[in-house]
């Protein structure tokens, strides 16, 4: 138990660190209690990543709505900072508290955990026309607010 | 590090989404007057520390140690004695027996200088029948622990 915890917590912490952010601990231990409650459901120990990935992200996005209300941000393309570099640690986070929960969702799966359309649309549980145009807005606020 | 946010999960935490995965286990917490490296000192001393305030326990020895896992030899006041694999890490002891699992975490309190503590103990046996009897001996553990801080 302690073991899966430990492979967990990277993961877990980095999604809702960067989906809920001050809200990240709390989102991080309910996705981590909702993990242990429901592992022994899980049938194919393969699953466990995708299907603690999936709680996590929802979770994230629960606690980031429940925080504060959802800015909205459109702008033009520039390139998105590569995960580390301490130096950028508080530009990054200044520019993710503009947008709203469910666009760092599918920014972070997709630019920070690098899961194909198809994948985090299902992880998110939203169509992939939805996920499409929802990253689209989600790069355009995150570079217009980068650059600006 | 990543530039990206990370989400800190302190022991406390870790320690409640572990009794999550254990539907036996009863989990209690409290806050303590005193600081968090105090408090550990004595709970996560396992052969001298842990002997003072758990209830349910009048010995224990470490019998073997490799890194952070341990094992752990107890003996309970009225005779019986259980062996435990042990994780001890500074703020967090998870011990595992063939039928009880007890837990140990603390945290610093943000305010400073308190420490928040959360304690399982679960039997496999009984499963929740013996909560109202383990919830007794959690309270009884925290009191004995205030006495010595």
């Amino acid at each position: 138990m302690s073991e899966v915890l430990d492979a967990l917590l990277p993961l877990v912490g980095r999604l809702c660190g960067s989906i809920a952010l001050d809200a990240g601990p709390d989102a991080a231990q309910e996705a981590l209690i909702a993990v242990m409650r429901d592992l022994r459901g899980l049938r194919d120990p393969e699953r466990l990543v995708p299907w603690a990935r999936r709680i996590a992200a929802r979770e994230a996005i629960r606690h980031a709505r429940r925080a504060r209300a959802e800015p909205r941000a459109e702008g033009a393309l520039a390139e998105l900072p590569a995960p580390g570099d301490p130096a950028l640690a508080s530009d990054v986070r200044r520019v993710l508290e503009a947008l709203a929960p469910e666009q760092r969702a599918i920014l972070v799966l997709r630019d920070l955990e690098g899961l194909g359309e198809a994948e985090a649309a299902a992880e998110l549980g939203i169509a992939l026309g939805t996920a499409k145009s929802r990253l689209h807005r989600a790069r355009a606020a995150f570079r217009a607010r980068w650059s600006s | 590090m990543s530039a990206w946010p990370e989400a800190s999960v302190d022991a406390v935490a870790r320690l409640r989404a572990l009794a999550a995965g254990l539907p036996h286990v009863f989990l209690a917490e409290c806050v303590l007057d005193a600081p968090f490296e105090r408090v550990w000192e004595i709970v996560g001393d396992l052969e001298r520390g842990v002997p003072r305030f758990e209830t349910s326990v009048r010995s224990a020895r470490i019998t073997a140690r490799e890194g952070e896992r341990l094992r752990l030899e107890t003996r309970h006041p009225l005779g019986p004695r259980a062996r435990f694999e042990v994780l001890l890490r500074p703020g967090l002891c998870v011990m595992r027996a063939r039928f009880a699992d007890v837990g140990m975490a603390a945290a610093p309190e943000p305010e400073g200088g308190r420490t928040r503590l959360a304690h399982y103990e679960g039997t496999r046996l009984l499963g929740r029948l013996a909560w109202p009897l383990l919830r007794r001996n959690i309270a009884a553990d925290f009191a004995a622990l205030r006495r010595l801080l």
